[in-house]
């Protein structure tokens, strides 16, 4: 009798053995610098956020778009020489370090506030390239509330994105200054918004940036107003898995080089003038630009890039302004003033290193 | 007067029939009254807000979007291509069988398990096209093909452990036991959100697979489980002598199990299971908050789109429009294969 | 013929009842003994040896991110804000004060909604037996629309259509939380009435299936005794069609504890979003999900042990 469901059961006995011996056959690979396999890959796999106007969004043509994609543009122009050679993967926000420590992408560009414990070994285990926008929290409120302050937000109702450091530095400040207040929380920015419009809560916070961007969307834009205080700091930067010093390297010169592209006048109109002038028209003497545009040394070779990385980044996007001002600014809905992210030559606090 | 048949009812035949129906009693007329007014108004202000308040630019711009993501526009017409053909069995489907030839209808069942094959042919590297990677897939034929899988995945996984959890072996019996009662005690959810966000912690370092890979994966295990007590359901619905008959004629053990019991046991649980398949489709939407751009992720990117900010009540109507009408379908193409077996069951 | 219906008609089928069984009878007795034990013990190591392998590259992944497994960080204070709830919390509190916070918030919504959606089943499911077309009408229509628009949508549609679209409903639950002196949270309107439409679409279906399952001989004879309708059902046909409906309403009350927690799309504040939120802060994936699972079992037991005692007094009362 036992041997009826026995006899058939043989067969589910395989399934589990299949899936132990798939699971034993772990090859030990050798450690390949991601920059290496991004090239064999032949496109750069970047985690962007999708759902946030101005820095990362779908058009209705389908394609990806904003500030943080373009710096995946950028890398993958300087890398591959093609900047639609991207990958995109959305990730929420609880997602985003295990995407970049199991490989599934490359290189992380989602509006990732740099912290200490997302650089360190024992915290995320990420490594920064040069934050791209500096950002800081701050409370929108309606104008006609009267409010000017955080103190006139005395038991007033927030609202503010789940799972992000905002809650928390909210939460910081207010204690510290001994408000007590309400929380909403959301999923989503849009969401967020949307709760503040219709008047669920009395405040909004969330990065300037954000709060700046959702207010150009608004119908009144000028009812509204961002309070002059700013509950923290918040330097967005692209990051990469840490102890690929390699890989981290060709990500951060590449947002260095956009930013001293700015400082320079390059621009993606002039680019291949400027080329043309530095190999063989007047420019041709000034070795710092000969170097920077890699017509002279190996600059590029050395962080395993081709010498002309530069000039293939901003042929692709052009320099760091135009990438600004193509996504947040004045021109745009989403539009921010430059203000800390202008080039330091303006006052703000955008600085390459020298390119030697 | 029932002696006369006639093509309508006669206008006093159809008042009686009215004040039979709607205004009986007193309680009877109430209740009518007030329903009419509260669905008049409500449809009133639903009319009104469509045709007039709402902005369905943010639906329109994107009808390629919400269908086929951001699936790349060289070779969209192979996404658009495998949604027809999914049309078109539909449609062959639900047609009455006496309209198709009877090669057709034999060969219908084969092609429903094509279909996935097919779409993965088609959508990821077909017959010398270009390669278009997971990543690409979107909007409803993500939401589809995630559904589909799952369904290929959870139905024969189903079948195992409904076997398994009758079986004689105790070890068996008590794992696969606890593998579905834990599995659906569960919130969707939180499988998921381990899917995705947990699967790389208990894998060697380096191993990877896809996010639709994992998303089907995960859907699979959920869904299996509830389908096996479907399946588990229907089997115990056969009558003993069922099985006496088979053994007298000399069936094997598993011959009986494969010839006997389960085609009579699938038969019994095929309202069940559809109803599993439908909730297949509405179980995708979740994969939209971990970052997949299926029907409603696709959608949240849309609105992130700084010309269509704060259009979410149009979005989501349309979503609903939409979701409601495959369902619709879904359940439909549950019933016409109920009907054909039940046809061909009673010979 | 009583082994008939005391035993598994599948499973423990008597050895007298299978003479027939060649295949059985062909193999020597040892190794029909021996086999089972042998398939077994194959099965067990099999299963055994994946989860130490799945263990083991757990521990080697968490060692590397520095994170072994632990419930400490349980102690330390959760310092998120939470929306509020029926327990009183501040941000100094414990994570586990603030699980419990959320575990309570989950009861709240999963109780309430029950009853909600079990009132407004009975009523659908009933409704399409009613004599009144309209009504009749409505509720079929009710049933199909609802079911077969994902539960996500729901909350969505109530949350952002309703209740942020129109200040009107929004100030008539503040209104309503300060009648009844309870802490309810428009988000936390939207879950409920969300979670009700679309499980009592549901549990109407489930009721329809059991006044069906009550014969029709019934309902005539209640009419020949001058019952009206309402007291028909109510009276007579409700109670009998208890019985089939009991074992439904069980399924559809844990599919609604568990979809209780898309809680997430509306910012409700319940345990899976405390979990989600502990593991953005702490990385305690693990831990986080463990807790989480454990909740849903004490939700799951409660609500099937509930039921089984209801179940048990309609059968001796039946």
């Amino acid at each position: 009798m036992h041997a009826m469901p026995s006899n058939s059961l043989k067969r589910f006995a395989i399934m589990p053995l299949l899936l132990a011996l798939a699971s034993c056959a772990t090859a030990p690979e050798e450690k390949v610098s991601l920059l290496e396999q991004v090239k064999s890959n032949g496109e750069l796999r970047c985690g962007v956020s999708g759902r946030l106007p101005g820095f990362s969004f779908v058009t209705s043509e389908g394609a990806y778009t904003g500030l943080d994609v373009d710096i995946c543009r950028a890398v993958a122009a300087a890398v591959l020489g093609n900047p639609d050679d991207v990958a995109y993967t959305q990730l929420t926000a609880a997602q985003r370090f295990t995407a970049l420590s199991s490989g599934e992408i490359d290189m992380l560009s989602r509006n990732t506030t740099q912290t200490l414990s997302r650089d360190s070994a024992g915290g995320n285990g990420l490594a920064f390239a040069p934050v791209v926008f500096y950002d800081g929290q701050g409370v929108m409120v309606r104008k006609d509330s009267g409010i000017t302050n955080l103190e006139g937000l005395e038991d007033k109702t927030f609202c503010a994105r789940a799972g992000t450091t905002t809650e928390r530095n909210l939460n910081d400040v207010m204690q510290a200054e001994g408000i007590a207040y309400e929380l909403v929380k959301f999923e989503t920015p849009d969401q967020m918004e949307g709760a503040y419009l219709a008047g669920r809560c009395d405040a909004a916070t969330a990065d300037r940036s954000s709060l700046n961007s959702s207010r150009a969307g608004f119908e009144a834009p000028d009812e509204h107003v961002i309070l002059d205080e700013v509950l923290s700091k918040e330097p967005l930067a692209p990051a990469t898995v840490d102890g690929d010093s390699q890989w981290a390297d060709a990500v951060r010169w590449v947002v260095h080089g956009l930013m001293a592209a700015e400082e320079q006048g390059i621009t993606q109109g002039n680019i291949d003038d400027q080329v043309t002038s530095a190999t063989s028209g007047e420019n041709q003497e000034n070795a710092a630009i000969r170097r920077f545009l890699g017509i002279e040394g190996d600059l590029g070779a050395k962080l395993g890039l081709p010498n002309d990385f530069v000039v293939q980044a901003v042929r692709a996007v052009g320099n760091y302004g135009e990438i600004y001002d193509r996504h947040l600014g004045p021109d745009t809905p989403t539009f921010i003033p430059r203000g800390l992210n202008d080039s330091y030559v303006n006052g703000g606090l955008h600085y390459a290193p020298p390119f030697n | 007067m029932a002696d006369t048949p006639r093509p309508g009812p006669r206008p006093a035949q159809l008042l009686r029939r009215l004040r039979r129906g709607l205004f009986a009693s007193h309680l009877d007329t109430l209740i009518t009254v007030v329903l009419a007014v509260v669905c008049g108004s409500g449809l009133w202000s639903l009319l009104h807000w469509t045709f007039l308040q709402a902005d369905w630019a943010v639906v329109q711009d994107n009808i390629r979007l919400y269908f086929n993501g951001n699936f790349p526009v060289s070779q969209i017409w192979r996404s658009w291509s495998w949604l027809g053909l999914l049309g078109v069995l539909c449609i062959l489907t639900l047609m009455p069988s006496r309209l198709l030839p009877p090669a057709m209808v034999r060969l219908l069942p084969l092609f429903w398990v094509l279909i996935l094959p097919i779409g993965l042919l088609l959508l990821a590297a077909g017959l010398g096209f270009e390669p278009v990677k997971s990543r690409f897939w979107g909007g409803l034929q993500l939401s589809l093909l995630l559904t589909l899988g799952t369904i290929l995945m959870a139905l024969p996984l189903g079948i195992l452990m409904a076997l398994a959890r009758r079986s004689s072996l105790p070890l068996l019996r008590w794992l696969t036991t606890g593998y579905i009662e834990l599995m659906r005690g569960m919130p969707l959810i939180a499988v998921l959100f381990f899917g995705q966000l947990m699967i790389p912690l208990f894998l060697p370092e380096g191993w990877t697979f896809s996010r639709v890979l994992r998303a089907v994966l995960s859907l699979g295990f959920f869904m299996a489980a509830y389908m096996a007590e479907d399946v588990r359901g229907g089997l115990q619905s056969i009558p003993k002598t069922q099985l006496e008959a088979a053994r007298s004629l000399g069936l094997s053990p598993l011959l009986t199990i494969a010839l006997v019991e389960l085609p009579q046991a699938l038969r019994t649980a095929l309202p069940a299971l559809a109803n599993q398949c439908v909730a297949s489709l509405q179980n995708t939407s979740l994969l939209a908050y971990l970052g997949l751009i299926e029907l409603l992720g696709i959608s949240r990117s849309i609105l992130a789109n700084p010309n269509y900010l704060g259009r979410h009540l149009e979005v989501y109507l349309w979503l609903a429009l939409v979701y409601w009408a495959v369902c619709i379908l879904m359940t439909s193409l549950a019933r016409r294969v109920e009907h054909s077996l039940n046809v061909t069951g009673h010979h | 013929m009583a082994v008939f219906t005391t035993h598994h008609p599948l499973i423990n089928e008597p050895d007298s009842l299978s003479p027939e069984d060649t295949l059985v009878s062909k193999r020597p007795a040892w190794r029909r003994k021996l086999l089972p034990i042998l398939l077994q013990v194959g099965i067990g190591l099999l299963v055994l040896g994946a989860i130490a392998l799945l263990l083991s590259n757990l521990q080697i992944n968490l060692l590397r991110r520095g994170l072994e497994l632990s419930f400490d960080w349980l102690g330390r204070p959760a310092r998120f804000p939470l929306s509020r709830g029926l327990l009183p919390y501040q941000t100094e509190d414990s994570y586990a004060w603030a699980f419990a916070v959320g575990f309570a918030n989950s009861l709240q919504v999963v109780v309430v909604g029950l009853i909600l959606a079990t009132m407004l089943g009975v009523i659908g499911g009933a409704a399409s037996f009613s004599s009144n077309w309209l009504l009749r009408k409505l509720a079929t229509l009710y049933v199909a629309v609802a079911r077969n628009v994902p539960p996500l949508l729901h909350l969505l549609f109530w949350y952002v259509a309703v209740f942020l679209g129109f200040p009107a409903a929004r100030v008539s639950v503040d209104a309503l939380a300060s009648w009844l002196r309870l802490p309810i949270s428009v988000e936390f309107m939207a879950l409920l009435i969300g979670l009700t439409v679309y499980t009592g679409a549901y549990i109407a279906e489930v009721v329809r299936g059991g006044i069906n399952s009550v014969p029709r001989g019934q309902w005539e004879a209640a009419r020949s005794l001058g019952f009206g309708e309402g007291r028909t059902l109510r009276l007579i046909i409700l109670p009998q069609a208890l019985r089939a409906i009991l074992p439904g309403l069980n399924s559809q009350y844990i599919n609604l504890a568990k979809n209780s927690t898309l809680a997430i799309a509306v910012g409700y504040s319940d345990i899976f979003s405390i979990a989600n939120t502990t593991f953005n802060q702490t990385g305690r994936a693990i831990e986080a999900f463990v807790l989480l699972l454990g909740g849903f079992l004490a939700v799951n037991l409660l609500i099937s042990g509930v039921m089984n005692l209801l179940n048990r007094l309609v059968l001796q009362r039946g």
